[in-house]
């Protein structure tokens, strides 16, 4: 037992930011990250299908720039075509909203 | 979707309820809009308002869990626990019974890693991406096992007994101990954990007396709030033997060349023998080779095999140690597969210090399987089957013939894989249909019961099944006239006499829920 280590922590990079007191706003990347990277980045599921209907260099969420805000919001929660739809208790209103923002400012994003 | 409620409770009952909950949880962790019951039902079901929430309330602490459990028991309000509720091809986050209040325990994610001997306690909130990152961003050397759908929980998949890839993927078998609210809102720790403080909880399974562990997996005696599991400690190599086989018949020899491996130990991971659909589901739509409806012919399936250079089943072996003895095992076995029938065999070596790549074997966590949604077109979706068989190539290819036999008969393409356990041969089988056409939605729930049926009458039972199809496969359990039902029965109703944790699940109902049984 001499050598045990026992690490504690939380998961995610974005946990810092959702437990974020409410005047300091969401860190919209940090959230995309933690709840929809694993499936809109390079081998998701969601970057798989959206290239069987747009082009491949576009099918990443991070690499549009026709996307708004309130399309992503309704998008992942109502559902659309084969994504499952997100409940609040795996993202909250507000943290959508600040991943919608975070897409749809394509200016400020790096790629 | 509009409110459904549970047999016996009332609208006001309900919204009584949920004002508990929120004095507890606070108001914006009690999800009842209709938006919220929407989020909370099966995405791939056949029927989706046949399990139909109720809302769900989403506590972030233990003591929370344990003030709803005593408020469901109050007002006799059926709680429906999921981990992170991406149960696909089983169910999702909905519940048995409909107008269930679903308990969404995503926002306990607590983490605890001991390094040295290899453990983790994780919260069920904890997502194979969340522990695949924390490791890799903490340098730890443990490796995690991880589903085809890694996007849900790693205590939710070791609760309904799931399989990953590498030879940690028989997860039910890694848990070691459990912290559980019991349906009365009391909270026992298993194993070495009913000691307060031991530093063995996740080191020694069994404890003093009965051991529980088992008793929370794929049953509704409980809500799990803590679950530990081993790691694997990152192999100093890892040997991949990949094989394409030409027939179909190849299916029977193969399973019993690797039974006899699996049995002597010189295999550690559990192969999963897939035929050619497996890939083409992932990587294309059906409409991409074919567009009529009926069976791929033949010079289809060779086409699809063409192009991904693939067999008519393909199997991935790993071998994880140190580099000289994988090579030795590796040798042992790519001969006497060579010497037991035709194949050919792909190898690779990876070695501790390079980097791992994005790969399930290495437990890199992945979504793409899931793309496999969309082999119909449209919004297509899957359920289950999974019976489990003694490791035996005639019998393999019985099973083979008789299932592949069923799908053609009902038109659908036959998606299968043999996965080799220790002992025994889990046969999966992805039943792939188009939600949005009633006409084969109604074949695919047909077909499922025409395939548990055939499964029944050669004594195979399934391993884990979808909602709807719970109270048919528990019925098929049924020695001394379904004795097992009666002690699970009994069981449930001395530890939850309210009938207040996922009744239905797994075919275990309570006193007050007799109509519900299918
Ligand atoms: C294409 C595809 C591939 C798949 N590949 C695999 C695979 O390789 N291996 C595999 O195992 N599965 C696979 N699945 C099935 C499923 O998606 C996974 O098993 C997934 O991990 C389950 O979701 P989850 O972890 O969020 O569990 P949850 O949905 O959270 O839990 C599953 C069930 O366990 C019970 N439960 C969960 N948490 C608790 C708790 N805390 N207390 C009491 N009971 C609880 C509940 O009844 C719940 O319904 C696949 C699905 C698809 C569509
Ligand atoms: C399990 C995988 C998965 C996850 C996780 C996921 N998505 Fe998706 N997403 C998909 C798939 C698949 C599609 C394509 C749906 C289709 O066309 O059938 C999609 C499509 C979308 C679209 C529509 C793009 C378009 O132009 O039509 C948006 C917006 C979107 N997702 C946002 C999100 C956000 C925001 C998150 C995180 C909160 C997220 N997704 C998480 C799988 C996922």
């Amino acid at each position: 037992m001499k050598k045990l280590i026992a690490l504690v922590g939380l998961a995610g990079a974005a946990c810092a930011a959702v437990a974020a007191p409410d005047n300091v706003p969401l860190d919209g990347r940090a959230l995309f990250e933690e709840k929809c990277a694993m499936c809109h980045r390079d081998m998701g599921m969601g970057t798989g299908l959206l290239q069987r209907r747009m082009d491949a260099n576009i099918a990443r969420l991070e690499n549009r720039t026709d996307l708004t805000s309130e399309f992503v919001v309704m998008a992942a929660r109502i559902g659309i075509g084969n994504m499952p739809r997100i409940p609040r208790g795996e993202a909250s209103d507000a943290e959508l909203r600040a991943i919608g923002d975070y897409l749809a400012d394509s200016a400020t994003r790096a790629p | 979707m509009k409110l459904s409620l549970p047999p016996g409770v009332s609208a006001a009952a309900m919204s009584a309820a949920f004002t508990d909950f929120a004095s507890v949880v606070g108001a914006q962790w009690v999800l009842a809009t209709d938006e919220d019951r929407q989020t909370y039902t099966d995405h791939f079901a056949l029927d989706e308002s046949r399990h139909a929430p109720a809302g769900a309330v989403v506590p972030s602490s233990v003591d929370e869990v344990r003030e709803v459990v005593r408020i469901a028991n109050k007002h006799r309000i059926p709680l429906w626990p999921i981990s992170r509720g991406k149960n696909f091809g089983y169910g999702g986050a909905a519940p048995r019974l409909k107008g269930s209040v679903v308990l969404d325990l995503s926002r306990m994610k607590k983490i605890e890693v001991d390094v040295e001997n290899g453990t983790v306690l994780v919260e069920p909130g904890v997502g194979f991406y969340d522990l695949h990152d924390y490791l890799r961003k903490n340098n730890i050397p443990l490796w995690i096992s991880v589903p085809g759908n890694s996007w849900g929980s790693v205590a939710g998949n070791a609760l309904d007994r799931g399989v990953g890839y590498t030879s940690y993927g028989d997860h039910t078998s890694k848990v070691c101990g459990l912290e559980v609210v019991l349906p009365d809102g009391d909270l026992v720790r298993t194993g070495m954990g009913a000691m307060d403080g031991a530093p063995t909880w996740q080191l020694y399974r069994y404890g003093f007396g009965p051991a529980w562990d088992q008793m929370f997996v794929q049953s509704n005696f409980g809500v799990v709030t803590k679950l530990g599991l081993w790691l694997m400690p990152e192999p100093e190599s890892v040997y991949a033997i990949d094989m394409e086989l030409d027939k179909p018949e190849d299916l029977g020899w193969m399973v019993d060349v690797l039974a006899e491996f699996r049995r002597d130990g010189t295999l550690q991971q559990a192969p999963s023998i897939g035929n050619w659909l497996r890939a083409a589901a992932v990587l294309t739509k059906r409409s991409d080779w074919y567009d009529k409806p009926g069976l791929l012919p033949d010079s289809v399936i060779n086409a699809i095999r063409q192009r991904f250079g693939i067999g008519w089943w393909s199997a991935s072996l790993r071998l994880y140690g140190y580099r000289d003895v994988n090579r030795a095992y590796a040798d042992v076995i790519t001969k006497r597969i060579s010497a037991a029938g035709k194949v050919e065999i792909k190898t690779k070596e990876w070695e501790r210090g390079t980097p791992v790549p994005p790969d399930p074997f290495m437990g890199y966590p992945i979504t793409f399987p899931l793309q496999n949604a969309n082999w119909y077109g449209g919004r297509a979706a899957h359920v289950g089957f999974s019976p489990v068989l003694p490791p035996r190539g005639d019998l393999a290819m019985e099973q083979f013939r008789r299932t592949h036999a069923i799908y053609t008969r009902y038109g659908f393409d036959y998606h299968a894989s043999f996965a080799m356990g220790e002992r025994h041969l889990t046969n999966v089988n992805q039943v792939l249909f188009d939600k949005d056409s009633p006409e084969m939605v109604k074949q695919a729930n047909a077909m499922f019961i025409e395939l548990v049926d055939d499964a029944t009458r050669h004594r195979y039972g399934e391993y884990r099944t979808h909602l709807d199809y719970m109270d048919l496969v528990a019925s098929t359990y049924d020695f001394n006239d379904h004795a097992l039902r009666r002690l699970n029965e009994k069981v449930k109703a001395a530890l939850d006499p309210n009938g207040i944790i996922a009744p239905g699940k797994n075919g275990i109902w309570s006193p007050g829920y007799e109509g519900e049984r299918a």
